[in-house]
C-alpha cells in the first residue's frame, strides 16, 4: 500500500517553487497598488509630510527590493514579520485566523457530503424518475442562489426566526465553534452540493451499468453493502478530484461567508489587510493559502491512490 | 459512520429547532425605564471594523478611538452637546495676562486602576508623550505647547509658543489622555497592549478580527460609576447582520445600520433607533490647481446646481440636513447665515455663463469605490451637473488608493467627509483653508491670504465673544469663494436594544460608558 505513495515527497519538492512563486508574485503586486500603509493608518489627517514621517517609521522607504530581500530572509526563520497595522507579528493574527477558516472549510465539506451522497444516490438508483428531477432541481437552485443571499435567508430563519443558532460570530469557547459554525458551514455545503451531486450522480449511473456490479449482484451483495463497497468507491474517484479543486476555490468563496456570518477567519483578515495596504499580513495569508491549494491537490492524490489501486502516481513519475 | 453523524447532527439540529421554536418570544418594547439605574451586565456593541492598537498617540481610527477613551482620559471633557468644555481630570484653569500660561489644578484623589494616584508628573508625562509623536502622529495637536512643567503634584502649568484658544479643547482629546509617568516602568508597545488609565473601565483581553472586552474599575474616581460590569465590542463587518444580531437579542447596540434600514428599525419592537446630531459633513472638494477650478464663477456653478434635499432623501433616507456653512451645526462658532450656495438651477447656468467655461465641460469626480451612498451622490450630481451643460465622469478607487490621487492633487473633483475630534473649529479651518496646514487646504489648493489670515488671528484670540465673530467673517468669506461644495451634515446613527439606557453619541463622535445601564428583562 505504502509504495504507491512514493509520489509524496517528489511532489512535496515540486510544490517549494510554486509556493515560492506565489509569494513573489503577491509581494510586488501588492506594492504596485496605489496608496500605502501610513496613508490608510493616518485616517482623515493623512498630511503628505505626516505619510512620510509614518512611513519612515514603518521601514517602507528603503527600496523595495532591500524590503523582498528582508522578507525572504525572515521567510527561511519562519518569521512573516510584522503586521503594519496592528503592530503584532503576523504568525500570530493568521495562527489566529486558520483554525477558524479551516473548521468552517471542514464543516462544510462534512455538511455537503452528508447531503449530497444519499441525495445522488436516490437520484442515481432510478434516472429520470420523479425523485431524481426533484434532486435536479435542487441542484439547480443550489447553484443559482448567491452565497451571501442563502446565508442572510438561513439566519433569518434559522436564527432570527426560531433562534436555534447565532446569528454570526464564533463563540468564545471550544464548545462554541461547531454551533456557531452550523450555519455558515451549511451554507457553503448548499452551495458546493450541486456539483458533487451531478458528478457523483453520473458516476453512480456509470458504474451500476457496468459489469463488475452484477458481477457482485450475482455473488450475493446487495443494499448498503454493496453500494458502500462497490458502487461508492468507483463512483467517487472522478468526484475526489472535483472536491478537491472546489476546495481551493471555496477558501476564496469564504471570505463573502465569513462576511456575512462575523467570521474572524482568513478571508476577513485578508480583506482588511488589502484595504490598509498592509503587505506582511496579505502576504502572511496568501503564503498559507497558496499551501492550503497545494496540499490539497496532492491529498486529492493520495485519496485517489487509495480509493483505486490501479492508480500508481509514483510508477508514472518514474517512468 | 458517516451516516450516524448525519443522523446525531439531524436530530441535534431537530431537537435544538424544537427548543428554540418554544422558548422564542417577541421582547416587549420597554423603553424610558426610570428609577435607580440597575447594575452590572456585559454591554456588546457591534461594529464592522476591529480595532487596531490603543496607542492614543498613533492611532487615528474612530473604532481604537472609542474602545480607548473608557480606560484613558483626558483633563477636561466636552459637553453633552459637544460646544462646552467641563473640567474633568482637572478642576479648573487660570489664564496669565499675556494669554501665554495655563495654569491647571488636577482633581485629587484620582487613582490610576493600577492603585496608584494620579500626580502632575503623570500629567506633564502624558501630554508630553502626544507632542513627541510629533507629524508621525496626533503630536501636531499640541503645536502651540511651548512646555509642561508640574508645579507641585496637583497643579501644572503650560507654557503655550504663542496665544492660542484651542488649547483648552486640544486637551480634552483622547491622545492628551493621562495615563502613568513612564508608562508605569514599561515600554510604549508594552504598555499599549495593556493600557491603563483613570477611566471607568479597564482592559481585559481583545481577540484580533473578533471582539475586545474592557471590564468594570473597581476603584474609580466617580463614586458608584460604572454601572456595567463589562463592555465588549464585537467586529461584525456585514450591516444586514447587525441589524439581524440586535433583533435576535445577540448584541445591545448596534453601532452605524445602514441608513435604508432605519425605518424598519424605528418600527421593530423592542429595538430603538437612535440618530444623534454631529460634526460631520459631506463635501465636494475642486482641485484649484486643474483648470477650470480655480475659476470661482465654475466653482459657484457646480455649488448651486445641487440639489441638497434630493442628496438627504436620496443618500440618508432623510436623516440629515442639507449643509451650507463650512463648519458643522455642532460645532463650536457655526453659523447658519453663512451663505453656502442654495440649489438654483437658473443662478448656476448664469455664473457658469460669466465663467472661463460657458458652454460647459468634461470632468470627473472621485469616490471611493464600494461605498453605496458616495455612489448614488455622484449619479444625482451626475444628472444634475448635465442640466448645466457639464457632463460629470465618475472616477472609483479603493479608499486608499482615492486617498493617495488626493494627496497627489490628482482629480478634478472628489468626494470628501470631515468629522471634528475636538469641540474647537480650529482643528477643520486650520487644515482646510491655510495651505501650510499640511494638506493644501483640504487637497484643493486654495488659497485666499485674506481667509488664511483670519484663520489665524481666530486661533490666537482667546476671547469666545471675538472668535465667533472671526469664525463668522470665516465661514461667509469661505462660502462666497465656494472652495467646496458643501453637501449635508449628517448625523451619527445606532440601533439598541430597548434594555440599553443612558448610551449618549457627543458631536464628535465619542460616547461615555460610564453612565450607560441595562435594565432587566
Amino acid at each position: 500500500m505504502l509504495h504507491r505513495l512514493r509520489f509524496l515527497p517528489g511532489r512535496l519538492v515540486q510544490s517549494i517553487p510554486v509556493v515560492f512563486g506565489v509569494t513573489l508574485i503577491v509581494f510586488f503586486m501588492a506594492r504596485l497598488l496605489p496608496g500605502n500603509p501610513a496613508l490608510a493608518l493616518l485616517g482623515q489627517h493623512a498630511t503628505p509630510a505626516s505619510v512620510a514621517a509614518l512611513s519612515k517609521q514603518l521601514g517602507l522607504n528603503t527600496p523595495i527590493w532591500e524590503q523582498y530581500l528582508l522578507f525572504v530572509g525572515r521567510l527561511f526563520q519562519g518569521n512573516l514579520g510584522t503586521s503594519l497595522t496592528y503592530q503584532l507579528p503576523v504568525t500570530q493574527l493568521v495562527a489566529q485566523a486558520i483554525p477558524v477558516t479551516l473548521s468552517l472549510l471542514g464543516m462544510a465539506l462534512l455538511l455537503s457530503l452528508i447531503i449530497s451522497i444519499p441525495l445522488a444516490a436516490v437520484a442515481a438508483f432510478k434516472p429520470a424518475s420523479g425523485r431524481d428531477l426533484g434532486v435536479r432541481a435542487f441542484t439547480l437552485l443550489g447553484q443559482g442562489m448567491p452565497q451571501f443571499w442563502l446565508g442572510i435567508m438561513l439566519i433569518l430563519l434559522l436564527a432570527v426566526g426560531l433562534r436555534a443558532f447565532p446569528v454570526g460570530g464564533y463563540g468564545t469557547t471550544a464548545a462554541d465553534h461547531p454551533y456557531y459554525l452550523f450555519l455558515p458551514a451549511l451554507t457553503l455545503a448548499i452551495t458546493m452540493c450541486p456539483t458533487i451531486i451531478r458528478s457523483l450522480r453520473a458516476s453512480i449511473i456509470n458504474v451500476l451499468g457496468s459489469e463488475y456490479i452484477g458481477t457482485a449482484k450475482s455473488k450475493g451483495s446487495y443494499g448498503a453493502a454493496l453500494f458502500r463497497g462497490h458502487v461508492l468507491r468507483n463512483a467517487a474517484i472522478p468526484t475526489v478530484s472535483i472536491i478537491g479543486v472546489n476546495l481551493g476555490f471555496l477558501v476564496g468563496g469564504s471570505l463573502v461567508i465569513e462576511k456575512v456570518f462575523a467570521l474572524p477567519g482568513l478571508g476577513s483578515l485578508m480583506i482588511n489587510a488589502i484595504f490598509a495596504r498592509d503587505f506582511p499580513t496579505i502576504q502572511g495569508v496568501t503564503l498559507f493559502v497558496a499551501l492550503f491549494v497545494v496540499l490539497v491537490g496532492i491529498l486529492t492524490d493520495v485519496v485517489y491512490t487509495m480509493l483505486d489501486p490501479r492508480v500508481n502516481l509514483g510508477a508514472k513519475e518514474q517512468s | 459512520m458517516k451516516r450516524r453523524i448525519g443522523i446525531a447532527i439531524a436530530v441535534a439540529t431537530t431537537a435544538a429547532l424544537l427548543l428554540s421554536a418554544c422558548s422564542s418570544g417577541g421582547s416587549s418594547s420597554t423603553t424610558g425605564s426610570s428609577g435607580t439605574p440597575a447594575k452590572g451586565g456585559n454591554l456588546v456593541i457591534a461594529r464592522s471594523q476591529d480595532i487596531i492598537s490603543m496607542d492614543k498617540t498613533m492611532t487615528f481610527d474612530n473604532n481604537s478611538l472609542r474602545v480607548m477613551e473608557q480606560i484613558m482620559e483626558p483633563l477636561f471633557m466636552v459637553s453633552a452637546d459637544g460646544k462646552t468644555l467641563k473640567p474633568f481630570l482637572a478642576t479648573k484653569y487660570t489664564i496669565s495676562k499675556d494669554q501665554l500660561t495655563y495654569t491647571i489644578d488636577l482633581r485629587k484623589g484620582v487613582k490610576f486602576s493600577n492603585g496608584q494616584p494620579m500626580t502632575a508628573a503623570d500629567v506633564k508625562f502624558s501630554i508630553d508623550q502626544d507632542t513627541a509623536s510629533g507629524s508621525a502622529g496626533w503630536g501636531f495637536i499640541n503645536a502651540a505647547i511651548d512646555q509642561v512643567t508640574a508645579v507641585d503634584d496637583s497643579t501644572i502649568k503650560i507654557q503655550l509658543k504663542h496665544p492660542w484658544g484651542p488649547l483648552i479643547a486640544d486637551l480634552s482629546l483622547f491622545s492628551n489622555g493621562i495615563i502613568p509617568n513612564n508608562y508605569g516602568g514599561k515600554t510604549a508597545a508594552e504598555f499599549y497592549q495593556a493600557p491603563v488609565g483613570t477611566g471607568p473601565f479597564v482592559w481585559d483581553s481583545w481577540t484580533k478580527g473578533q471582539s475586545v472586552k474592557l471590564t468594570k474599575n473597581p476603584t474609580y474616581w466617580q463614586k458608584g460609576l460604572p454601572y456595567l460590569n463589562s463592555v465588549t465590542w464585537t467586529v461584525v463587518p456585514d450591516a444586514n447582520t447587525r441589524q439581524l444580531q440586535l433583533q435576535g437579542g445577540q448584541i445591545d447596540i448596534d453601532d452605524t445600520p445602514s441608513w435604508s434600514s432605519l425605518a424598519t428599525l424605528k418600527s421593530t419592537p423592542g429595538v430603538n433607533a437612535m440618530t444623534f446630531p454631529s460634526t460631520q459633513m459631506d463635501y465636494i472638494a475642486f482641485n484649484e490647481n486643474r483648470a477650470p477650478f480655480n475659476d470661482v464663477h465654475v466653482r459657484t456653478a457646480i455649488s448651486d446646481a445641487i440639489d441638497r434635499n434630493a442628496l438627504v432623501k436620496a443618500v440618508l433616507f432623510g436623516n440629515g440636513t442639507p449643509a451650507y456653512s463650512l463648519l458643522s451645526p455642532g460645532t463650536p462658532f457655526y453659523d447658519k447665515n453663512a451663505g453656502g450656495a442654495t440649489y438654483n438651477v437658473a443662478n448656476a447656468k448664469a455664473e457658469l455663463a460669466k465663467s472661463s467655461k460657458p458652454n460647459g465641460f468634461t470632468t470627473s469626480l472621485l469616490i471611493q469605490s464600494g461605498d453605496p451612498n458616495q455612489a448614488s451622490i455622484a449619479q444625482i450630481m451626475q444628472s444634475e451637473l448635465k442640466a448645466i451643460g457639464i457632463t460629470l465622469n465618475i472616477q472609483q478607487l479603493d479608499p486608499t488608493a482615492n486617498k493617495q490621487a488626493r494627496l497627489a492633487s490628482n482629480f478634478d473633483m472628489a468626494w470628501n467627509l470631515w468629522s471634528m475630534d475636538i469641540p474647537d473649529p480650529d482643528e477643520f479651518t486650520s487644515w482646510a483653508v491655510d495651505p501650510t496646514g499640511g494638506s493644501h487646504s483640504a487637497f484643493t489648493n486654495y488659497n485666499n491670504p485674506a481667509v488664511i489670515a483670519i484663520d489665524k488671528q481666530a486661533a490666537a484670540e482667546t476671547d469666545p465673544t471675538k472668535r465667533a465673530a472671526l469664525y463668522s467673517q470665516l465661514q461667509k468669506m469661505t462660502s462666497k469663494d465656494a472652495f467646496l461644495a458643501y453637501l449635508f451634515y449628517s448625523p451619527y446613527v445606532f440601533a439598541s436594544t430597548s434594555a440599553v439606557q443612558g448610551f449618549h453619541v457627543t458631536p464628535l463622535g465619542n460616547y461615555q460608558l460610564e453612565t450607560v445601564y441595562k435594565t432587566k428583562k
